[in-house]
């Protein structure tokens, strides 16, 4: 009789498979999104207060290397570094709640901007080149950009309930054409400033009532010229966007992290102040004020292409790429934005201030439908709300990702002084006090960014309206389903579905999973306290992720069973020991595979897990009860077990590692 | 052999080879009637041993050390029990097996096992990749098939060279 299996059924928990990518990638995935107000920040700007607007999009693009510098900080900490994670360690739980509605807003109004631009920009070379094709189709720009956006937000919310991913590869193929187009744009530019000479943008402010907002009331506050820097720079702020998705992106690069995420940055900041401000400059210049703020309001980089000297059908061929690569960037910024807020609400929805109604599954696609179905459907009714009018859009704009900013800048300052935990990189200008960096630069930038979103109070009235009214909807959401968990958690020990919302993929066999283990090396990680994971880090610390697959195993004792059947489900607390590995692995850059196993012997499955996968090393950390020792007697003796008597066997090292110490021996 | 370091780059060479032969002999083989509880099966199996380690190891300080690290030892999924215990004051490998015709019920796995070797190895760090070997070997060695077989017998040296293939 042969000794009998001891598991058969493993979950691979797909959440934690995670493949990292180069800085380029990463910068690309950012880009896409913060590099798309390029197309239309300039003419909003135009509208609100004239002329000077290139120098105040060029300042914004400044200060966005201040905050690209404040998330490489929160991303180099010791939590992870997005808004919501930031503010609730720093200020709680009631400020997180606001600031993650703050955020969710600029999602909102992110994905219609940038439908509503991409639509606008495809309706301005369609009035160029249906004429020349002899057809006399006229259908206004705004109508045409409504339904183009309307369009493009479904292609999307249909493609995010199937599941489909941001493709990082795909981002940096778009992000290469728009590099190549935007060379070319600008250096075509360059030649035409040479040949017609170059004026200086006036600095004198010229804002419209609109523009004004509630300031009409205060002419004397207009009077005081910082406040009217400030006013000005609150309605540029909009090239801002996007930083978020550095913080999301930030988890998947690749190892050294803080490194290459430095190197993302700058990559990050060089662009977009190449491309959004370099190009709105030009733009300026280039092209008489009047049509920046009129024909070519809606469509400023094709109005650059247009008005360049040459021929026309070389200036028309030029304004198609423009639009191609713009719609494809301005598209792709629609894309990130359902993304980045159906992952930043899974994520609060994990910390259980978010109804388990919204975590929801689709039964054929497994995706949270409910949570991207409210993205989809609040972003398709700002779109028709906006009648296809960007300014107007651009005036919603700018509350959620202002005041969701101040809020994170505002809680890394407090972390400094909280919490002493050494980070990966702090934010320059620090003056030592005692044990405490005090943030000197980092109060700056707090003190800019408080006061032009004060500012914006003021002056972008349907921003204030309408984002204070959504973060109060949201929060009074938030708060509900929190309270409502809370009561639930009361009644229930264990969610029934706890198994779905980890995303782990159950299997018969260990070797159905064996495919997915291609790399030429491969060491097994055992693993079973979350506190005790010194083994798992020494792993990732050396272990070269392009030619090894860390397998980190854990195995539920379930005692004097033969196991045969189903075994059960996966507790809550089995799925708490995941989270520290998920972590781990993201903080060295490395991919891992994590799988789960029932089992009646823990030294069996390991056994019986790295003979299926051909593993080259287990490690194990020490057993607080046992001993190292024991456990390599336990592993042997399964080991020698599960060989087939007289059959060769690849020998294996196996490794016991603890604080500072480690013991290696060969299993043959 | 082996390496018992700070943490550092592993330094590893092929253990020396083991062999059952060596500890398997006609003379520490012993048929076990009856059925003993697992206590007993040990006790009875460490009495035996005792000759081997005389003016070595005391009877006191063998017992208790097996009792001791019997509460360690588990019984293997293929009904195979290895008792094992580590002396400083041993130079090398001592191991008495036992066999079960009718064998006795784990109570910790509900196993049953009918043959069980109590070894005994040296507490050395140079000799525990050998002793890892050696508990590895046995493990493969005595599989289901061979212990049924070996529960049939009532002839040491048949068994030992069915064990060692002799």
């Amino acid at each position: 009789m042969a000794p009998s299996p001891r598991f058969k059924q493993v979950f691979v928990l797909s959440t934690a498979m995670l493949s990292f990518i180069s800085f380029w990638k990463a910068a690309a995935v950012v880009l896409c999104d913060l590099g798309s107000s390029a197309y239309y920040a300039g003419g909003i700007a135009m509208n609100a207060f004239g002329p000077a607007f290139p120098w105040y999009v060029m300042a914004v693009m400044l200060f966005a290397g201040l905050m690209i510098m404040v998330y490489v900080e929160s991303c180099a900490m010791f939590v992870r570094g997005g808004v919501y994670k930031v503010v609730n360690e720093a200020m709680g739980h009631s400020m997180a709640k606001i600031s993650v509605s703050a955020l969710i807003f600029d999602y909102m109004v992110t994905g219609p901007i940038s439908a509503v631009s991409a639509g606008l920009y495809v309706s301005g070379l369609l009035y160029n080149v249906l004429p020349l094709l002899h057809i006399g189709w006229h259908v206004p720009p705004n109508v045409f950009a409504v339904f183009f956006a309307v369009l493009v937000t479904a292609y999307f919310w249909r493609e995010n309930i199937k599941g489909v991913e941001e493709s990082s590869d795909k981002n940096f193929k778009i992000m290469v054409f728009v590099s190549v187009v935007g060379a070319v744009l600008m250096g075509w530019s360059l030649l035409t400033v040479w040949q017609r000479g170059f004026n200086v943008p006036p600095f004198k402010l010229a804002f419209t009532k609109e523009s004004m907002g509630w300031m009409v009331n205060f002419p004397w506050l207009r009077s005081i010229a910082i406040v009217g820097i400030l006013m000005a720079f609150g309605h540029s702020i909009l090239a801002l966007s996007g930083l978020e998705t550095l913080a999301q992106v930030y988890r998947e690069i690749e190892d050294p992290k803080i490194k290459n995420l430095k190197k993302a940055a700058m990559l990050i900041f060089i662009f977009s102040l190449l491309f959004t401000g370099g190009l709105t400059f030009l733009a300026s210049s280039i092209i008489p004020p009047a049509m920046v703020g009129g024909k070519y309001a809606d469509n400023l980089l094709s109005g650059l292409a247009l008005e360049l000297n040459g021929p026309f059908w070389a200036r028309l061929v030029l304004q198609f790429f423009v639009v191609v690569s713009g719609s494809l960037m301005l598209v792709g910024a629609v894309n990130t934005a359902l993304v980045g807020s159906n992952g930043v609400l899974n994520r609060v929805a994990e910390d259980g201030i978010l109804h388990d109604w919204f975590r929801h599954l689709h039964k054929k696609y497994g995706t949270t439908y409910r949570m991207i179905n409210m993205v989809a459907i609040s972003q398709i009714a700002v779109i028709i709300l906006s009648r296809g009018n960007i300014y107007l859009i651009g005036e919603a704009y700018a509350f959620g990702v202002m005041w969701s900013l101040v809020f994170k800048t505002l809680s890394l300052i407090i972390l400094r002084f909280n919490e002493e935990l050494p980070r990966g990189w702090m934010f320059p200008l620090n003056i030592k006090l005692d044990k405490v960096y005090f943030p000197a630069g980092m109060i700056v930038v707090f003190l800019i960014l408080l006061s032009a979103s004060a500012i914006n109070l003021f002056t972008k009235r349907i921003a204030t309206i309408s984002g204070l009214a959504f973060t109060a909807v949201f929060y009074a959401i938030f708060q509900i389903s929190e309270n409502m968990n809370r009561k639930k958690a009361k009644l229930y020990a264990e969610s029934e579905d706890s198994d779905e919302m980890l995303n782990l993929r159950k299997e018969d066999d260990i070797t159905t999973i064996l495919p997915e283990l291609s790399k030429p090396k491969k060491i097994l990680v055992p693993v079973r306290n979350p506190n005790n994971l010194v083994h798992l880090k020494s792993v990732l610390e050396t272990a070269d992720d392009d030619t090894t697959d860390i397998i980190v195993l854990s195995a539920k004792i379930a005692k004097g069973a033969h196991l045969e059947g189903d075994q059960g489900t996966i507790t809550e607390e089995d799925q708490d020991l995941f989270g520290p590995i998920v972590l781990m692995a993201e903080k060295y850059g490395k991919t891992v595979k994590p799988i789960f196993v029932f089992s009646n012997d823990p030294f069996y499955s390991m056994a019986q897990v790295a003979q299926a996968a051909g593993a080259d090393e287990i490690v194990m950390g020490v057993s607080g009860s046992t001993g190292a020792e024991v456990q390599l007697e336990r592993l042997a003796m399964a080991w020698g077990m599960l060989k087939k008597p007289g059959a060769p066997a690849k020998p294996l090292l196996a490794r016991v590692v603890w604080e500072g110490r480690q013991m290696t021996y060969q299993l043959s | 052999m082996i390496s018992y370091k700070s943490t550092g780059s592993p330094m590893i060479q092929q253990s020396d080879g083991v062999s059952l032969s060596a500890i398997v002999k006609p003379e520490n083989i012993i048929f076990l009637d009856g059925t003993p509880s697992r206590e007993e099966a040990v006790r009875r199996l460490a009495e035996r041993i005792l000759p081997q380690v005389d003016g070595v190891i005391s009877r006191k300080a063998l017992l208790d050390r097996i009792s001791e690290v019997e509460k360690l030892n588990q019984v293997l999924e293929s009904g195979f029990y290895i008792p094992h215990a580590k002396f400083p004051e041993l130079d090398g490998f001592f191991a008495v097996l036992g066999i079960m015709q009718e064998g006795f019920t784990d109570p910790a796995s509900g196993l049953r096992v009918k043959a069980a070797l109590l070894l005994l190895s040296p507490h050395k760090p140079a000799f525990f990749q050998r002793h890892l070997n050696m508990l590895s070997l046995l493990s493969q060695t005595f599989q289901p098939e061979l212990i049924e077989k070996l529960a049939s017998l009532r002839d040491s040296s048949a068994a030992a060279a069915i064990i060692t293939g002799r």
